[in-house]
């Protein structure tokens, strides 16, 4: 009885499985024109850049002036050409002819003029408080004035995706016209994208005319990933191990990092906006940032924390053009550290194992959210390291409320990560210190300054690139590692994607903080490689 | 004739007349409304008091390429640059003109929002009202009025165990069980993947909604199969019941006649007074389950500092709560037309 019970039961699951795969199954006999893809990165408020849509990755339905390629370098896109006036006042951006919209109607310069001028007043992440206003010249000709000199006011070219004069409107977001390769089919919110290609994209065809965005959580990807239903999906790395049958493994740099960030003035007793002290008296010793900036052995923090998808961080933004890799010092080098600190003058006179200097005991905290287990894996093992040296610091989770309540006082695991510069000077700016999130250690050093107003004063971006490295480190001082060591950074991260065998995603970029739909930066270049 | 009818007239006259029912139209009312008030002042008391910064949550990492003038003219649009009171009364003032503001987060009306989120979430909370009523209604019949047989026990055991049981806890299991381990059902969403709202047949949106249905199912079944079967219980020991048993009617019958009346009153009670618990567990249903009704909606308001959104939804809640509540006090007098002669 039980054993026929059971043969029936075995022959539903039988009979009903298909039933149910079949409403996935996507793979088909070659050359696939469709693909579907859960790369996370769905905008709560709709696909609106002026809402900030499109700051990373690709826009998918609209187009930018300008366009980053794979290395990162700036070209034109629906922009011919662009110029800065001598006094660096006025960008002056020639348009392409030939744009159109996806409901067929052609993109002007008063469209572009429009987006500018609309964007610096909504309150949306694309942020334009710099643009006095965007002129129309002529139908292909816009000049856009600046209250000041301010070169990374380019980056707006690059990100703010171009909308209709004509027809934008309140529910833009839900329903975006734009001229980039595709148009919006269909989006269920909090569930999956559709998108087609646009017949009316000026650039080359896109080889997928069909994509489907999932947007479930890491594990329902995972498990529709290894079922089979997915082309191409965002792995963490604890998944990372092993790609599913029919998958490959892509593993890409990132500039999203992970730093240790210092208080680095003294706490004279001066209080934060929500009370809280300002400064931490033994992390403004620049020979303890020094010191746990060479102790630290990034290699092992890759392999400990990151199951060796990462690799190591010495400064915010690694491997990108302005960032200097002169600064740099060797680090996993223990000795070195103990030599700093006694050339400092921290001591451990009771052999109490914690070093004291002018009567205070080298203690601080290490503050993670508490969520993150890969921010307090580092947070601990940082900890580790320290103790030997006599550095006491305490590793502990908060809730990001309360870390942001203690950011000023105590050293805190941050994670950033951007292909803007003008990250790092929200980073060390002086004029920015203590201002909410901003340079939340209060880091101030003139020289650093200088280099960063010379840069946003630059004549072009290429002139700019100079600057920022000096900022990092310019031969006598900077925020860098040789420099004040402002913060310590540890890691960088590797983003992982299992993708099916047969698609080719091209060379990838250098990703920013965030995983997953950044890599859609290349989609225009994605191939399906099978017969 | 006359005779026969002349009693049913006598019940007519106690039954609530017209009048009456304009009266307790007017006083509940009265009473929504001033729920509403209460729960609103509290609401907006409690997330301007939460010590998180929305805009910061909003920005997330992008804070750093963001100037602080701009992260400023973000503060101005979600309207964060007033004091807590001058946003409340603002806010008051727009819901008297129906107007109830705009989601920053999801960047639509917050009716929108809720008017979208919630036509998928009607279906779920309905299929689960309705079969938790009906199923857990009969079970506690059963379970009342043969009350020493085996079923009565396995019926009360496994009520107790459900409403033992946390909704998201049953979500979870359910999940794995038929989602991961069996795969019979879709492990997300409330629609397939790749699809269009015209690709889609009826029995796919079936195979999505049936697990979070039947996760919401248990968590009302429990109580009104409980509350029934006690009522149903104590009938059959009251002299009426043991009177008519005396005169050789069955349990049956019993039941059929004059239990399901006594016990509808309490299983009204808690079935509407159930709404409230429903939309509590639909936010956790539908967490577990990836579907994306008002409950998601919810859980991003409150977790992003969506004030607006947050207040819109706690508002509707209450509404549809008091609205139920009414509804079954207007069944009462229908019902049991002792009660209106009481008041």
């Amino acid at each position: 009885m039980i054993q026929r019970k059971c043969a029936v039961l075995r022959r539903t699951v039988v009979l009903a499985l298909p039933v149910f795969l079949s409403a996935f199954a996507s793979v088909e006999a070659a050359p696939k024109t469709e693909l579907v893809a859960a790369l996370q990165g769905e905008p709560a408020d709709g696909y609106d850049p002026l809402m900030g849509w499109g700051q990373y990755g690709h826009p998918l339905f609209q187009s930018t002036l300008l366009a980053r390629d794979e290395d990162l370098v700036a070209g034109p896109d629906l922009a011919k050409s662009w110029s800065l006036s001598a006094d660096r006042l006025t960008w002056t951006v020639v348009i392409r002819a030939d744009a159109k919209f996806s409901d067929g109607s052609p993109l002007t310069a008063e469209d572009v003029a429009f987006t500018f001028n609309k964007a610096a007043t909504v309150g949306g992440i694309a942020d334009l408080t710099v643009l006095e206003n965007a002129e129309l010249v002529a139908s292909d000709t816009i000049k856009f004035h600046l209250k000041h000199p301010r070169i990374t006011f380019l980056e707006n070219f690059i990100t703010l995706g171009i909308v209709p004069a004509k027809s934008y409107g309140g529910d833009y977001g839900r329903h975006p016209v734009g001229s980039g390769p595709y148009r919006m089919v269909q989006w269920d919110e909090g569930q999956q994208l559709i998108v087609e290609a646009n017949p009316y994209y000026y650039g080359p065809k896109p080889a997928f005319r069909r994509v489907t965005f999932l947007f479930t959580g890491e594990d329902a990807s995972f498990a529709a990933a290894q079922a089979g239903r997915l082309d191409i999906v965002t792995v963490p790395p604890s998944l990372a191990g092993k790609a599913p049958t029919g998958m490959r493994r892509i593993v890409v740099d990132s500039v999203d990092n992970r730093g240790l960030m210092f208080p680095t003035v003294p706490n004279t007793g001066r209080k934060n906006a929500v009370g809280m002290p300002i400064g931490n008296d033994v992390t403004a010793d620049p020979a303890i940032r020094h010191a746990i900036n060479v102790a630290i052995d990034r290699a092992a923090l890759v392999a400990g924390a990151l199951d060796g998808f990462g690799r190591p961080a010495y400064g915010p933004a690694d491997g990108l053009p302005w960032s200097n890799p002169e600064a740099r010092m060797a680090d996993a080098d223990p000795e070195r550290a103990k030599e700093i600190l006694a050339e400092a003058g921290w001591k451990d006179p009771g052999h109490k194992g914690v070093l004291e200097k002018n009567g205070r005991q080298a203690r601080f905290q290490i503050l993670y959210f508490a969520s993150d287990s890969v921010r307090q894996a580092l947070a601990l093992m940082v900890s580790e390291k320290l103790k030997p040296l006599g550095i006491a610091a305490e590793p502990v989770g908060k809730s990001l409320d309360d870390v942001r309540r203690l950011m000023n006082s105590e050293a805190v695991v941050f994670g950033y990560g951007s292909h803007n510069p003008l990250e790092v000077y929200s980073l060390y700016d002086g004029t920015l210190a203590g201002n909410g999130t901003y340079n939340a250690g209060y880091y101030v050093n003139p020289t650093v300054d200088e280099h960063f107003a010379a840069a946003q004063n630059a004549p072009s971006v290429e002139a700019s690139l100079p600057q920022w490295r000096l900022a990092e480190w310019d031969g006598n001082s900077g925020f860098g590692m040789k420099g004040d060591a402002a913060w310590a950074w540890m890691v960088n991260l590797k983003h992982v994607y299992f993708a099916n065998k047969c698609l080719d995603v091209g060379k990838t970029q250098v990703e920013p903080h965030g995983h997953g739909w950044p890599i859609t930066a290349g989609i225009l270049h994605w191939r399906w490689i099978c017969p | 004739m006359k005779n026969r009818l002349s009693p049913v007239r006598e019940i007519d006259a106690k039954a609530p007349t017209c009048r009456f029912w304009l009266r307790f139209a007017a006083s509940r009312l009265l009473r929504v409304v001033l729920v509403l008030t209460l729960v609103s002042i509290l609401a907006f008391a409690l997330v301007s008091m939460a010590p998180l910064d929305p805009v910061d949550a909003y920005l997330g990492p992008n804070i750093f390429h963001i100037s602080p003038e701009q992260r400023d003219l973000v503060v101005a649009r979600w309207g964060l640059d007033q004091p807590p009171l001058m946003r409340y009364v603002t806010w008051v003032g727009h819901v008297f003109t129906g107007d109830l503001g705009v989601s920053p987060i999801f960047n639509q009306p917050v009716a929108t929002v809720i008017a979208t989120r919630f036509s998928a979430s009607l279906a779920l909370m309905t299929i689960a009202w309705t079969a938790s009523g009906a199923l857990g209604f009969c079970l506690g019949l059963v379970a009342g009025t043969w009350r020493r047989s085996w079923a009565a026990k396995i019926i009360r055991v496994y009520a107790y165990m459900l409403a033992a049981a946390p909704t998201f806890w049953i979500a979870i299991i359910l999940l794995i069980v038929f989602g991961v381990v069996l795969g019979w059902t879709p492990i997300c969403c409330a629609a397939p993947i790749g699809l269009t709202p015209d690709q889609i047949s009826l029995g796919q949106r079936l195979s999505h909604i049936i697990l979070p249905a039947t996760a919401l199912t248990f968590l009302g079944i429990a109580q009104i199969t409980l509350y029934t079967c006690q009522e149903t219980a104590e009938f059959m020991n009251s002299d009426v019941a043991i009177f008519a048993r005396a005169q050789g009617a069955s349990r049956w019958d019993i039941l059929r006649r004059h239990a399901i009346r006594h016990a509808a009153l309490p299983a009204i009670t808690v079935q509407f007074a159930g709404i409230g618990e429903l939309f509590g567990g639909s936010i956790l249903a539908e967490t577990v389950f990836t579907y994306p009704g008002l409950g998601q909606a919810a859980v991003a308001a409150g977790i992003r500092g969506d004030e607006p959104l947050l207040l819109g939804i706690t508002l509707f809640s209450a509404a549809i709560v008091s609205i139920g509540n009414s509804i079954a006090d207007a069944l009462y007098h229908v019902i049991d037309p002792r009660i209106t002669l009481a008041s």
